[in-house]
């Protein structure tokens, strides 16, 4: 039997549901502004005592979400797989710095944003490797309650569910096609190490080994002979640097911080992200959908592995980009007015607009579909001004000049009394009625085009200085 | 960054504990709250019909009415906007309850819920009382009772202990031979040997050593006791066990 929306409406009601049995003592302190998830974990991981209990009472929590999606997995991801539509899955870090923004600039294109579930994730595998249980705790409280912002969107009832969670994980993968993923990411890690370097490396193992070696920042960047095969974060010496220590500061609560070496360092994040690559590839076959990013070093990684994304994956992904922080300014209410509107295949065709059978291979063909999108979102923007401005006039024309005229017409006894007197009274005032109904339809119309969602994401692009 | 957050630390405490009772019961509907939280729906249940500034007492404990075991009372007042806490005592150490030591109790009752019974074992119960007491305070001494015994022996022909004529203990002492096993020890022989072990093992000063045998069963209540008989009783005034903890958090 086919899974409907509102069956899944009711796994999504139940997930939220146990997201608040374990946090809902605490989202009273969650404020109004956009990163308050952030804050709320931050304060949280350092309230004395009380983050102790926190992470004692919340310790089960790994075995409640593993006992939900045993239960509700299989129905999730059949129902993903029958959507007709256009659907995106979330592949960067657990979740998006800030998750409601992300939705935001992917419903104006896509149908539906599938992103993994970052409380399975992070209770029943980083659990396992974060040394430190007040950092572990920190991670929780702000991917739970990034995603507990979406709660409104994700149980908005629409034909096309605009929200999709579900647990994507590579231990999800049966063994056989597990260890295949694995091999396929090590056999990628040596072979772009080697590229890299100019040298030959024949297993995952070999380019561990190899980079181990290399214990300073400065002394692997030396000895990269490519750098245009280098994301740009990677490809001028300082942000390299930058990179290694922030990434080798988040090593300090993993486990999986054996050797005190950068070059090792440089090499497990490579490996992750060429299983994370993988991974991803996988469950997008899967699922039937496109692959979506909001951060560079992921995107970069994968367009490596694939030789680029197609057009809708390089828009949804180009949408994220830093040139769209204004849609950070539409109120979520926007998107639900946009599919009850159902003008989502519109704004599809406006942001199209002259990309057409595209790669977008690299960084510059992802700034190129940028630009094309904000010159056809701009162009979409006069128009609905000038089709509101066009009904404005016709609207200050009624009040500042026809209905004046027409009544200083009958003042002035330009008809004779007193037969003219009445034509003229009934005429005028058929004439006012008339030019007072149209005047109220044009500003329907009006209040339609300020109230539509175009008009709303208009709104937020005026503001986004 | 948002306005700094107001920690408040008894009502965050207790509704962050209060959920995960509510979640106990979803997965055991016979589930035993912690004595605490049971004197304290007591006295709500008073406080609902009572007139503002009314107080009620709830009381609840676990042993029986003969062997009184954590027992706690809660007095609550009416007021205009609800109810307000005026005591939460335990009634053995005759104490208040600060707020840290609630929090210290919570984290207890959850640590001893993970563990399947009603009874835990000396080492579990070390683990559970160093989880939540900060210090690592409290050690286990299991199979290390020969050494202890043998440095008892060492320290007392060496005249560094001193026992009164009197004492019970000296009954216990020449009750004991050379191959009697460590259950067969009277208790109060049992914790006047085993505490040797901190000159043998090189025990901070301050250390708890915790004498039952290795297979013993200690009732999940007694580790109450035992918890607040640290933090809150007579022990707790040479052990400074809460010296730390009473810099962060507010009093209720």
């Amino acid at each position: 039997m086919a899974v409907t929306t509102k069956g899944i409406n009711n796994i999504l009601a139940e997930y939220f549901d146990l997201i608040d049995s374990y946090f809902g003592s605490i989202k009273h302190h969650l404020g109004q502004e956009e990163d308050s998830h952030i804050d709320l974990a931050i304060h949280m991981a350092r309230y004395p005592l009380v983050s102790d209990l926190i992470v004692d009472a919340i310790n089960d929590i790994d075995d409640q979400i593993n006992a939900f999606w045993q239960k509700n997995l299989k129905t999730v991801a059949e129902y993903i797989q029958q959507q007709d539509s256009l659907k995106c899955l979330y592949s960067g870090d657990i979740s998006p710095v800030i998750l409601e923004n992300f939705v935001k600039r992917s419903a104006f294109y896509i149908d539906s944003v599938i992103l993994a579930d970052p409380i399975y994730n992070l209770t029943l595998f980083q659990k396992q490797i974060i040394l430190d249980r007040k950092y572990y705790l920190q991670k929780l409280i702000r991917h739970v309650f990034n995603i507990w912002k979406l709660k409104e969107l994700a149980l908005l009832d629409t034909p096309q569910k605009v929200v999709l969670i579900l647990p994507i994980n590579l231990q999800l993968v049966n063994q056989e096609s597990r260890n295949r993923l694995i091999i396929a990411a090590d056999q990628n890690l040596a072979a772009y190490v080697g590229r890299i370097l100019d040298v030959k490396l024949d297993s995952g193992e070999a380019c561990l080994d190899y980079l181990e070696k290399e214990t300073t920042a400065d002394g692997l960047f030396r000895q990269f002979k490519h750098l245009e095969l280098l994301p740009h974060m990677f490809s001028s010496q300082e942000s390299f640097q930058k990179f290694l220590a922030d990434f080798s500061n988040t090593g300090k609560f993993a486990k999986f911080k054996e050797k005190e070496s950068v070059g090792w360092d440089f090499g497990i994040y490579l490996r992750s992200q060429f299983i994370r690559v993988q991974e991803h590839k996988y469950f997008c076959e899967k699922l039937i959908a496109e692959p979506i990013y909001d951060y560079e070093l992921p995107w970069f990684f994968f367009n490596y592995e694939m030789g680029g994304v197609d057009m809708d994956a390089a828009i949804a992904t180009a949408l994220q980009s830093e040139k769209f922080n204004w849609i950070s300014n539409v109120p979520l209410s926007a998107i639900a007015v946009m599919r009850a509107e159902n003008k989502l295949e519109y704004m599809r065709g406006v942001l199209r607009k002259g990309i057409t059978d595209l790669k977008a291979k690299n960084d510059k063909d992802l700034l190129k579909v940028g630009e094309q999108v904000e010159a056809n979102l701009k162009d979409a923007f006069a128009k609905q001004e000038s089709e509101i401005g066009a009904l404005q006039k016709q609207v200050n024309n009624i009040m500042r000049k026809e209905i004046p005229i027409t009544s200083a017409g009958f003042l002035a006894g330009f008809i004779p009394p007193p037969y003219g007197n009445v034509v003229s009274l009934l005429f005028a005032g058929r004439d006012i009625r008339k030019s007072l109904a149209t005047r109220a339809d044009l500003k329907t119309a009006i209040g339609e085009k300020k109230g539509n969602f175009l008009n709303l994401l208009l709104k937020s692009y005026e503001r986004k200085d | 960054m948002s306005e700094k957050i107001d920690f408040d630390f008894f009502g965050d405490g207790m509704r962050i504990f209060m959920d995960y009772i509510h979640r106990q019961f979803k997965k055991n509907p016979d589930y035993m709250p912690h004595p605490l939280i049971r004197a304290f729906e007591c006295a709500i249940q008073g406080a609902e019909k009572a007139k503002i500034g009314e107080r009620f007492m709830g009381v609840s404990q676990n042993g029986t009415p003969t062997n009184v075991c954590n027992p706690f009372i809660v007095v609550l007042e009416k007021t205009d906007s609800g109810v307000g806490v005026k005591e939460i005592r335990n009634i053995k150490v005759d104490k208040t309850v600060p707020i840290d030591v609630m929090l210290i109790i919570f984290r207890l009752q959850i640590l001893l819920d993970r563990i399947e019974g009603d009874c835990v074992t000396p080492a579990q119960m070390v683990d559970a009382l160093n989880a939540v007491i900060p210090g690592n305070k409290f050690y286990a001494l299991g199979d290390r009772w020969k050494e202890a015994r043998d440095e008892f022996k060492r320290l007392l022909e060496a005249g560094k202990i001193y026992i009164p004529k009197d004492s019970k203990l000296i009954d216990g002492l020449t009750s004991i031979t050379y191959n009697m096993t460590w259950e067969e020890y009277p208790n109060n022989v049992r914790a006047l040997i085993g505490s040797s072990i901190a000159q043998a093992g090189n025990l901070p000063s301050g250390t708890v050593i915790i004498t039952s045998p290795t297979n013993s069963k200690i009732e999940k209540y007694k580790v109450f006791d035992s918890a607040t008989e640290f933090l809150l009783g007579k022990s707790s005034e040479y052990l400074k066990i809460r010296g730390n903890q009473e810099k962060d958090s507010k009093n209720p």
